[in-house]
């Protein structure tokens, strides 16, 4: 019988009805898959058959080509039914994602733009554990022993961090851009420039987008203005930053800035560059006024916050606290300054760069040691261009689930998944390989510009990061106790960083793969693990995931850090995280939860110097709490149900989640269930000094 | 050796407080017992019940103390009431003697306390509480008061060479307004006055748990017209 016998219509994915075609099955087959003709012909027949069966008028290709699917597998051809496999999403699924909001990523707002980007990332990650990694690679990502970050952006490496030499010295001119614009001349065009690239970046990288001392490389263009204009132009990049609402998937652009009160070292004798994008003769050494004038208005804009009182979610501001610091005059009221800001908006991170090593810190948590190369670099900051490829978190309560008290047993299965994990970073570097080698034609053709002797991205120093999640968790499982709860799990617990540490030097040294550990951010992962965890190893998980089994709101603490919940001096959390630090070398940090606390500014000096002196810890950020109201439009201290303005109860919360400050309405269950847990130091910052008996 | 006084009952200790002395880090000892009732206080176990909390043993908290010393050199020492306990000075002296500073907080109702602590050059700085105008002194503090020694402390502290501040705790509805620009009047030249906000929770009248607290925005107007009020413009914080 002739295919054409049949009265069958075709709803094709190019929306056309097409007829029956049983050759096009054969054709699919032979294009997509390794099979014969003759294998291909016979499923053809088959599917023919099946559908004839069912008497419809009307198939879909989709339809059609699960049916081939559905034989392919009765036939063991288990190899090229994923490759003819199709990507996509049940209608229901579509529906609810059009109309509710988008719980993986906090920083993810709900409109059509969010949509098509969530639906891109749910093809996309289902390509990449598909045809991207192996099917150990992504069996292990899909059981929750490893944890593949942002999938759905396989197309793109990870984060990027850069300084604003690039664009004052080459201009705006990107590939396939409808026009090229030269060197800025004037500060707000420069700063138009910084904006507009930010954004083309933030839609190659999956992640952050970090600047480097971005108040000492302004400073040359900041030369005669009034304070007053120096305040609004910090005024126009905070709010710019935090207002891009319309880049990638209506998300605000994930961007950290890097500060310092001092000109740092490796970038004293640097000569500048200024308006024009020509050198002023004048060394970056000579422009520390300025450099200062700036980050003083750029902390004045984050202590007042945004129309309604609230912080600002971004730009994160990272101030780099380091020897060199306390030797600059004005040190002391700098830091008062951006300490006030930390109590009363939360915004300031407060990185320690301890000993003569300089570093650069990307996104969230990432930071960089400068090597003899990059040293070389800062003599030309606009090289200075760091990207991460790929970041896989490790599940580590589920190594000691199946380690089952067995030392040996448990660095075996580290080392184990420490191998998988790097297995997944080769496949994704290959895989980019394969993109950039395309070059201008490229996908990636903004990674591969050459305004200088080199790439944009320069993938001969790309980092990969292994992350870890709930390293408290995986010591209480094996020890009965967790790591504040004595010096033995305190030991264990470095123990197995430090091994995690060995073999990053290891692969580093064997694979010349440049492989760093990370405190993953986790905002989903720590959700995730524990749910699969309590699925495939209760009853033992029940008793270890934190937060609330009964409501669905459970977590593990994140990475190395220590249980969120415990009171604990400050002191003492800062001191003993600050201990995993060195061993992490992308970079880590302690949070400090205030809820509604307002700690004076002085004493927070106090803790952060002490901090740096006295502790390994790498960076801290001090958190409070926020209720802004929809109605009056006006922000108070604490979480509450209505607005202590105006009482309504049309209200939102706001407070860091990870990283970053958002409103909680936005936060998955899992981080609920952690923010419910959060201990707030309300024994040591608290109004009320309520008794602590015993 | 002398006799040492009857110990100071101390009932509560935080390691690290980032409020409870301006400008440090400090450590908190709350002792027991108090001489004033005020309704809106929010430590009642440790004003009405002292004895059914444990006492927290002086060498455990000069371990952690010393534990902690090179982050946290200060100490506060609050209540309760401290001064109602002759043992203060010997529990000051000890903790003085390895090298802390001490903020004492007081309402103000032992001067002489005050007088010997300062004579023995124990104190750094002092903190008072003023709970209202002093014409109706036993009102706010729920109990009959000698005001005549709040004046002294009052004045003591305002004459004398220890740095200090007052503060004073605002309670809607118990407090007028007013009442508030009068307390004032007494302190006008004092260079530290903090308005401190009501918060109800665990109040010792429980009644008074059920008071909202002002608006911030009450708060703020209240703050700048009480600022107007003192002689040194620059020295008024608010908290």
């Amino acid at each position: 019988m002739e295919t054409t016998d049949i009265n069958l219509f075709v709803r094709t994915s190019e929306e056309t009805i097409s007829d029956w075609n049983r050759e096009k099955i054969v054709n699919a087959l032979i294009r997509e898959t390794l099979i014969d003709e003759e294998t291909a012909n016979q499923i053809s027949i088959e599917v023919e058959q099946t559908i004839r069966k069912a008497g419809v008028k009307m198939v879909t290709a989709p339809l059609i080509r699960e049916i081939v699917n559905a034989k392919l597998i009765e036939r063991g051809l288990e190899t090229a039914r994923k490759m003819h496999t199709r990507l996509g999403m049940p209608i229901y699924d579509v529906d609810s994602l059009i109309l509710h909001p988008n719980k993986e990523n906090a920083n993810v707002p709900h409109g059509p733009e969010a949509t098509n980007l969530t639906l891109a990332e749910r093809i996309k990650k289902e390509y990449a554990l598909l045809a991207v990694f192996s099917q150990d690679v992504a069996d292990a990502h899909m059981n929750g022993d490893i944890h593949l970050h942002d999938l759905g952006f396989i197309d793109r490496p990870y984060c990027s961090g850069q300084s604003l030499e690039y664009i004052k010295r080459f201009g705006l001119n990107l590939p396939h851009s409808l026009s090229m614009a030269k060197p800025a001349k004037h500060p707000e065009v420069l700063f138009a420039h910084l904006v507009k690239f930010a954004a083309a970046l933030q839609s190659n990288f999956a992640g952050a987008i970090g600047w480097d001392a971005i108040n000492i490389f302004f400073a040359p263009y900041l030369e005669g203005m009034s304070d007053n204009d120096v305040k609004q132009l910090a005024q126009m990049l905070i709010f710019e930053f935090s207002q891009q609402a319309v880049a990638r998937g209506g998300q605000a652009i994930f961007s950290d800035i890097n500060l310092y009160w001092e000109i740092p070292k490796h970038f004293e004798k640097t000569p500048a560059i200024g308006p024009g994008g020509v050198y002023t003769g004048k060394t970056y050494g000579e422009y520390e006024k300025e450099a200062q004038r700036f980050v003083w208005k750029l902390f004045e804009v984050y202590k007042e916050g945004d129309g309604a009182g609230r912080p600002f979610f971004f730009p994160k501001p990272l101030v780099h606290i380091t020897e060199k610091f306390f030797k600059t005059e004005g040190w002391q009221d700098f830091l008062y300054h951006i300490c006030d800001v930390a109590s009363d908006k939360g915004n300031t991170y407060f990185v320690f760069d301890r000993g003569e090593t300089a570093k650069i810190s990307e996104c969230c948590r990432l930071s960089f040691k400068l090597e003899e190369r990059d040293l070389k670099d800062a003599k030309e900051p606009w090289r200075m261009r760091y990207c991460a490829l790929q970041n896989v978190s490790l599940n580590l309560p589920r190594i000691v689930y199946l380690a089952k008290g067995n030392d040996t047993r448990l660095f075996d299965l580290l080392t184990e998944r420490f191998i998988l994990a790097i297995r997944a970073h080769k496949e994704k570097r290959a895989f980019l390989e394969k993109l950039l080698a395309l070059g201008e034609n490229g996908p990636l053709s903004l990674l591969t510009m050459k305004q200088d002797d080199m790439p944009y991205l320069r993938f001969d120093i790309a980092t990969h990061l292994i992350g870890m999640v709930g390293l408290n968790e995986m010591v209480q499982v094996h020890l009965g106790e967790e790591l504040h709860e004595s010096n033995r799990a305190m030991k264990f617990g470095l123990k197995v960083i430090s091994h995690l540490n060995l073999l990053t030097n290891k692969i580093r040294e064997s694979e010349k793969l440049k492989v760093v550990l990370e405190q993953t951010p986790a905002e989903s992962t720590s959700y995730r693990f524990a749910r699969l965890d309590l699925r495939y190893f209760s009853p033992t998980s029940g008793r270890i995931v934190k937060g609330d089994i009964a409501s669905g709101e459970i977590y593990y603490t994140n990475s190395t850090h220590l249980n969120v919940h415990t009171p604990m001096n400050p002191i003492e959390r800062v001191t003993n995280e600050g201990k995993f630090h060195p061993l992490i070398e992308a970079g880590s940090i302690s949070h400090i939860w205030l809820g509604e606390a307002h700690p004076t500014k002085e004493a927070i000096a106090d803790f952060v110097i002490k901090t740096f002196r006295y502790t390994t810890n790498d960076q801290i950020a001090f958190s409070p709490e926020f209720t802004t109201c929809n109605k009056c439009h006006r922000t108070s201290r604490g979480l509450s149900n209505t607005c202590s303005y105006c009482g309504s109860k049309d209200v939102d919360g706001i407070t860091r989640i990870t990283g970053y400050f958002t409103k909680i309405s936005s936060w998955n269950k899992g981080k609920l269930g952690e923010l419910k847990d959060r201990y707030r130091n309300e024994h040591y910052f608290g109004q009320e000094r309520q008794v602590i008996n015993g | 050796m002398s006799l040492k006084a009857e110990k100071v009952p101390i009932k509560g200790f935080i390691e690290t407080s980032f409020i409870d002395w301006k400008g440090h880090l400090s450590s908190v000892i709350f002792t027991g017992g108090c001489n004033f009732r005020c309704p809106y206080c929010h430590n009642s176990d440790l004003v009405l019940r002292p004895n059914e909390l444990e006492d927290i043993p002086l060498d455990y908290i000069i371990k952690r103390l010393k534990k902690f010393k090179k982050w946290v050199n200060h100490i506060v020492i609050t209540g309760g009431e401290p001064t109602i306990h002759k043992g203060l000075l010997e529990l000051i002296e000890e903790i003085k003697s390895l090298g802390f500073n001490i903020k004492l907080d007081t309402n103000g109702s032992n001067p002489e306390m005050l007088k010997e602590l300062a004579k023995r050059d124990l104190l750094d700085y002092i903190a008072m509480d003023i709970k209202g105008p002093l014409d109706r002194y036993s009102r706010w503090c729920g109990i009959e008061v000698d005001v005549e020694k709040i004046k002294e402390s009052l004045r003591f502290i305002l004459e004398g060479s220890i740095d200090y501040e007052f503060r004073m705790t605002v309670v809607p509805f118990f407090h007028k307004e007013k009442d508030v620009y009068e307390t004032v009047k007494y302190i006008k030249t004092a260079k530290r006055f903090y308005i401190q906000e009501f918060k109800p929770r665990n109040t010792l009248n429980p009644s008074f748990m059920t008071i909202e607290p002002f608006s911030p925005d009450k708060i703020k107007e209240i703050k700048e017209n009480v600022k107007r009020l003192f002689v040194l413009k620059d020295a008024v914080g608010v908290i």
